[in-house]
C-alpha cells in the first residue's frame, strides 16, 4: 500500500486485532477488522501475509467473544474476514480450522440480525468448500436435525450452506441413506424450485447423495411419483448454463448408480447434445462440460456412436483452432476425445483427418500435469488404429520425441501415461524403429524397467515388447545390449505376474525371426531358460504359464541341443516323486491355450525327423506324460485335440519301431 | 450492340428482384400491426425490469407508485448496488470495493477477473490525477502479484502501466483506458456480478426484445419489402425501398 496514515501497515493492523492485551477495542477494533478484511478479499498475497502475522487466531478470538451477543457489526466483520481467509488458500483453511472458528460461525447462524446470519453462512460455505475441512458427521442425530433445520430457513444463504455441507459430507452409503431417511433429499428437491443459486447448490447436493448408491438413486426416482426425476430432466434445458450442467451431471450420476433410470436412448442423446452445446459457454460451465460428457459415454460404444453422429469429434476439435485454451478445459477436451477414440476406428480416422494431431502433441509439452496426462491418453487411444499405425502416421519424430521426453517427467503419473501411449505407438510395422531408438527411447525404457514402481516396470517392459515386434536384428541387438540378459532374466522372475508375462512375451519377440533364434535364450549360462524354468515350477498366473510354454515349445522346435535343454526343463533330474511335474499340471489345466502350448511342446520334442526323439519319447512316457496326453484325445478344444493326436501318433511310431521291454 | 445487351441484362435483374419478394404497403402493415394485442401490464413489467436491473432506484420507486407495478426484487437491495456502481463511475474505486465487500464479501473473493479490473481501475485513477509514484507503488504491490497468477491479467497490467510512459496520456496508444467509458465498463461488470450473486438476472429483458426485432426484420428482408424500423429509438416505420 502507498505510504498512508501511521498505523496502517499490516504488522500494526494485525497487532490491533484480538481480545485483551495490546488489542484495540470498540470502534478502533471494528475499523481494524474492516481494514484487514478489505485488504485480503480477492488478494492471495495479503491473505498469506496476514496469516503469517497470526491474524487468524486473533480474529477468531474476537468472534468468540462477541458471538454470544456482542456488537453485530463486529461479528459481521470478524466472520467475513475469517471466511475470506478460507477462500482459495489452503494454509488459510488450515488456520481457520485450527483456530476453532467453525463452532462460533455455526452459533451465529441463529442470530436475530439477518446480516450476521448471512456473514456466518457465507463464511461457513467457504470453509466447507475445501477438501481440508473434515466431513460433517451426518450420522449423528443432532447434526442431521441441525442440517434439516437449516434447510427450512427462509434465508437463501443458509439453505445454500446446508446444501454445501451435505455435498461435502456424504461419501459412504450409510451416510447417503441416513440423509434420505431424515427427509433431507426430499427437502432438497423442493428447494429446486427456489432462486437460481439455491437451485444450483441443491443440484450439487442431490448428486452427492445419490452418487454410487443404487438404493438411494432408486428412492430418488420415486420421490413424488417420479416428479423429482422429471424436474431434473426439465432442468437440463434451463436457460442458465451452470444449471444445465449440474442437472446433466445429476442425471448421469443417477444413471450410473441405477441404470434402469435414464435409459431411453432419447434422453441419453439429449444429454450428449446439451453437453456438447455447453462446450461453447465461457467460464466453468463450459470447462466442466467435456468431463461430464466423458463420464456419460464412458465405455459405452453405443453412446460413442451417438456422439459421433452428432459431430462431437468435429465440435471438440474446433476448439483447437480458436486460440489458446485454458488448462482445465483443454484437459477436458483431450479426455473426451480420448474416450471417443477408445473404441471407434471411425473417431480415430476422423480426428486424424481433421489435422489436430499436432495440437495434441503440443499438449504433451503443456505446463499442467493433468493436460500432459490427458494428451498421452489421447495418443494412446488414437494409436489403437492399426490402419494408421501401419501407415506410420503416429511413429514420426514429431510424435515420438515428445513422448520419449515425458519418460523423464517429474510426475510418475505422466510417465505411466506416456508409457501407455508408447506401448501402442511402438507397435510399428516398419522394419526399422530407428526414430524411437535414436531419440534415446530404449535406454529410458530400460531405465524404467528397473523402477521400484511396479506400474512403471510393467508398462516399460510392455513397451519394449511391442517395440521388438517384427523388429530387425540390429534393433534387437541394440535393445539387448541396453537391457542385458541378466536384467531380462530378473524381469522374468519379477514379483509381479503381469510383468513376468510381458518379459516372456518380450523374449518371444526377441527370438522370433532370428537366424539363430535361441542364442539369447542360452546366453550367459542359460540365464533365461533357468529363469523360465524357475517361474514355471513356481505358482504363477495362467497368462505367464501360457507365454512360458509357448516359448518352450518354440525352443523345442530347434536343434537337438535345444530340445535336450527343454526336456531337462520339463523333467528335472532331481525330481522327487512328491510334487507333480508342472507340465502335467498344465496339461490338466482349464485354460485351453495352456494345454495347447504344453502339447505343442511335446509334439516338438518328439518330432519324427529328429535323432533322439525316441529317447525323449521314452523319457516322457516314463514320467507319465504320455499317459496324461492319452486322456486328452477328446479334449473339447479342437486345436488341442489335433495336437494331442499329432503327439500320440509320433509316440506310437516310436513304440512300434522300438520294442523295448 | 453490347450496350443494349447490358441494358437488357439490368432490366432482367430488376424484374427478378421485384417478383421474388413480396411487397407490403404501409397501410397493409399498419393494419396488421393493429391486430396484434400487447398487454399494458407486460410493458410495465418490462420497464420496471429495466429500471431495476440498471439500478435506477428512484425512478423504479416512482414508477411503482405511479403504475402500480411491483418490482421483482426488493428495491432496498438496489440501493446498495447503485451506491457501488456510482462510486465506480465517479472514480472512487476503493470506496466501491469496500461497499461490495460489505454487501457480499464472496463476490470479489470468487471473481478474480472482476477484482483485477477494479484494482486496475484504481491504478488508472491514480495515473489520471498524475500521482506517478503512488501509481507505480500500487501497481507493484497490488497488481503485479495478480499478474503473476494469471497471464491475461499480466498483459492488461502491462498496457495500463504503459500509460505512465507517455507525456500526453490522453492521446497515447492505450489512452482509451482513461476514458470515462472504461469506468462505465468496470461499473457494469460490478453491477452484473452483484446481480448474479443475488440470483438475479444480470441483463434486462428489453435489449433481448430489441435484438429479436432486428433479427426478425433481417430474416424478413430476404422475403419481403415492408415498412421497417431502422431507428430503434424513434421506432418510426420507414417505407420500403421500392
Amino acid at each position: 500500500m502507498p505510504a498512508s496514515a501511521t498505523g496502517n501497515r499490516p504488522e500494526e493492523l494485525a497487532e490491533r486485532l484480538g481480545v485483551g492485551g495490546a488489542a484495540a477495542e470498540g470502534e478502533a477494533l471494528l475499523k481494524a477488522l474492516r481494514e484487514v478484511k478489505n485488504q485480503i478479499i480477492g488478494n492471495k498475497t495479503k491473505k498469506l501475509l496476514y496469516l503469517h502475522l497470526g491474524a487468524v487466531p486473533r480474529i477468531v478470538s474476537v468472534l468468540a467473544s462477541v458471538a454470544g451477543g456482542g456488537d453485530a457489526a463486529l461479528i459481521v466483520q470478524a466472520a467475513a474476514a475469517i471466511g475470506s481467509f478460507a477462500c482459495g488458500v489452503e494454509d488459510g483453511v488450515r488456520a481457520v480450522l485450527d483456530a476453532g472458528a467453525v463452532p462460533h460461525l455455526t452459533r451465529i447462524l441463529s442470530h436475530p440480525d439477518e446480516k450476521v446470519v448471512d456473514a456466518g453462512a457465507r463464511s461457513l460455505r467457504m470453509i466447507f468448500k475445501s477438501k481440508l475441512t473434515p466431513k460433517y458427521d451426518v450420522l449423528q442425530e443432532k447434526n442431521m436435525k441441525f442440517l434439516l433445520s437449516l434447510l427450512y430457513r427462509e434465508n437463501e444463504n443458509v439453505t445454500e450452506l446446508a446444501a454445501s455441507i451435505i455435498a461435502h459430507s456424504c461419501e459412504r452409503n450409510e451416510e447417503q441413506k441416513a440423509l434420505y431417511d431424515a427427509g433431507i433429499l426430499q427437502r432438497l428437491v423442493k428447494l429446486l424450485g427456489g432462486p437460481l443459486n439455491q437451485r444450483d447448490a441443491c443440484l450439487e447436493s442431490i448428486e452427492a447423495i445419490v452418487r454410487n448408491n443404487s438404493e438411494v438413486a432408486q428412492k430418488f426416482a420415486c420421490i413424488d411419483n417420479g416428479k423429482a426425476l422429471s424436474s431434473l430432466i426439465e432442468l437440463i434445458q434451463d436457460r442458465y448454463p451452470r444449471t444445465r450442467l449440474l442437472a446433466c451431471i445429476c442425471l448421469i450420476t443417477i444413471r450410473h448408480a441405477s441404470p434402469c433410470f435414464v435409459q431411453e436412448m432419447q434422453i441419453k442423446t439429449k444429454l450428449i447434445i446439451i453437453l456438447i452445446e455447453l462446450l461453447e459457454e465461457p467460464g466453468t460451465a463450459g470447462d466442466e462440460a467435456p468431463f461430464a460428457l466423458t463420464n456419460l459415454i464412458m465405455d459405452e460404444e453405443e453412446l460413442h456412436r451417438q456422439a459421433v453422429s452428432i459431430n462431437a469429434v468435429d465440435k471438440l476439435c474446433n476448439f483447437f483452432y480458436k486460440g489458446p485454451i485454458e488448462p482445465r478445459r483443454l484437459q477436458g477436451i483431450l479426455l473426451a476425445l480420448a474416450e471417443l477414440c477408445s473404441k471407434l476406428e471411425k473417431c480415430r480416422s476422423q480426428l486424424l483427418s481433421l489435422q489436430v494431431l499436432n495440437f495434441i502433441v503440443d499438449a504433451l509439452k503443456h505446463d499442467c500435469t493433468d493436460v500432459r496426462i490427458a494428451a498421452c491418453s489421447c495418443i494412446r487411444n488414437i494409436s489403437r488404429s492399426l490402419k494408421n499405425l501401419s501407415a506410420g502416421h503416429l511413429s514420426s519424430e514429431t510424435v515420438v520425441v515428445p513422448l520419449v521426453q515425458l519418460l523423464h517427467d517429474e510426475s510418475s503419473l505422466v510417465q505411466v501415461a506416456a508409457l501407455g501411449a508408447i506401448c501402442n505407438v511402438a507397435v510399428n510395422f516398419a522394419p526399422r524403429k530407428s526414430v524411437f531408438i535414436q531419440c534415446g527411447g530404449v535406454s529410458q525404457l530400460v531405465q524404467l524397467s528397473k523402477s521400484m514402481d511396479p506400474t512403471l516396470r510393467l508398462k516399460s517392459v510392455w513397451a519394449l515388447r511391442n517395440l521388438m515386434f517384427l523388429a530387425d536384428r540390429t534393433d534387437k541387438e541394440c535393445v539387448l545390449m541396453d537391457l542385458t540378459i541378466s536384467n531380462l532374466a530378473s524381469l522374468i522372475c519379477d514379483s509381479e505376474h503381469p510383468i513376468q508375462e510381458q518379459a516372456l512375451a518380450l523374449v518371444s519377440n526377441l527370438v522370433d525371426g532370428c537366424r539363430d533364434p535361441f542364442e539369447h535364450a542360452f546366453a550367459e549360462d542359460n540365464a533365461i531358460i533357468n529363469a523360465l524354468t524357475r517361474i514355471l515350477r513356481g505358482a504363477s498366473s495362467p497368462g505367464v504359464c501360457i507365454q512360458g510354454m509357448f516359448l518352450l515349445a518354440n525352443i523345442a522346435a530347434g536343434n537337438e541341443l535345444h530340445k535336450e535343454v527343454v526336456l531337462n526343463c520339463l523333467l528335472p533330474p532331481q525330481a522327487n516323486g512328491d510334487s507333480p511335474l508342472f507340465i502335467i499340471k498344465f496339461l490338466q489345466s482349464k485354460e485351453n491355450l495352456l494345454r495347447v502350448a504344453s502339447v505343442w511342446c511335446i509334439v516338438n520334442l518328439t518330432y519324427r525327423d529328429s535323432l533322439c526323439s525316441s529317447t525323449r519319447a521314452a523319457r516322457l512316457r516314463d514320467a507319465g506324460i504320455i499317459s496324461q496326453i492319452k486322456t486328452m484325445v477328446n479334449d473339447p478344444c479342437l486345436d488341442c485335440k489335433l495336437r494331442v493326436r499329432m503327439a500320440l501318433e509320433q509316440c506310437m511310431d516310436f513304440e512300434n519301431t522300438h520294442h523295448v521291454h | 450492340m453490347s450496350l443494349s445487351w447490358i441494358f437488357l441484362g439490368q432490366l432482367d435483374s430488376i424484374e427478378t428482384m421485384s417478383t421474388s419478394k413480396k411487397v407490403i404497403t404501409r397501410e397493409e402493415w399498419e393494419r396488421k400491426l393493429k391486430d396484434v394485442k400487447i398487454r399494458k401490464e407486460d410493458m410495465n413489467k418490462l420497464v420496471m425490469n429495466f429500471l431495476v436491473t440498471e439500478g435506477y432506484v428512484e425512478a423504479a420507486e416512482k414508477f411503482r407508485i405511479e403504475s402500480g407495478t411491483e418490482p421483482d426484487i426488493d428495491l432496498a437491495t438496489i440501493t446498495d448496488r447503485m451506491a457501488v456502481k456510482k462510486a465506480v463511475q465517479s472514480g472512487n474505486v476503493k470506496d466501491a470495493i469496500e461497499k461490495v465487500n460489505d454487501l457480499n464479501p464472496m463476490i470479489l473473493d470468487t471473481n478474480p477477473q472482476l477484482y483485477f479490473h477494479l484494482q486496475q481501475q484504481r491504478l488508472i485513477e491514480l495515473i489520471r490525477i498524475g500521482k506517478v509514484e503512488e501509481a507505480l507503488e500500487f501497481a507493484q504491490e497490488e497488481l503485479a502479484p495478480r499478474g503473476e497468477e494469471n497471464q491475461s491479467f499480466l498483459e492488461e497490467l502491462e498496457r495500463t502501466v504503459a500509460l505512465l510512459a507517455f507525456e500526453d496520456v490522453k492521446n497515447c496508444p492505450y489512452g482509451e483506458l482513461l476514458d470515462v467509458s472504461q469506468r462505465l465498463k468496470t461499473a457494469s461488470e460490478v453491477n452484473a456480478a452483484i446481480l448474479t450473486s443475488q440470483s438475479h438476472e444480470k441483463d434486462p429483458k428489453l435489449p433481448s426484445l430489441l435484438k429479436m426485432l432486428i433479427w426478425a426484420q433481417n430474416q424478413l428482408d430476404d422475403k419481403a419489402a415492408y415498412p421497417r424500423i431502422n431507428n430503434l429509438s424513434t421506432a418510426v416505420l420507414e417505407d420500403p425501398a421500392i
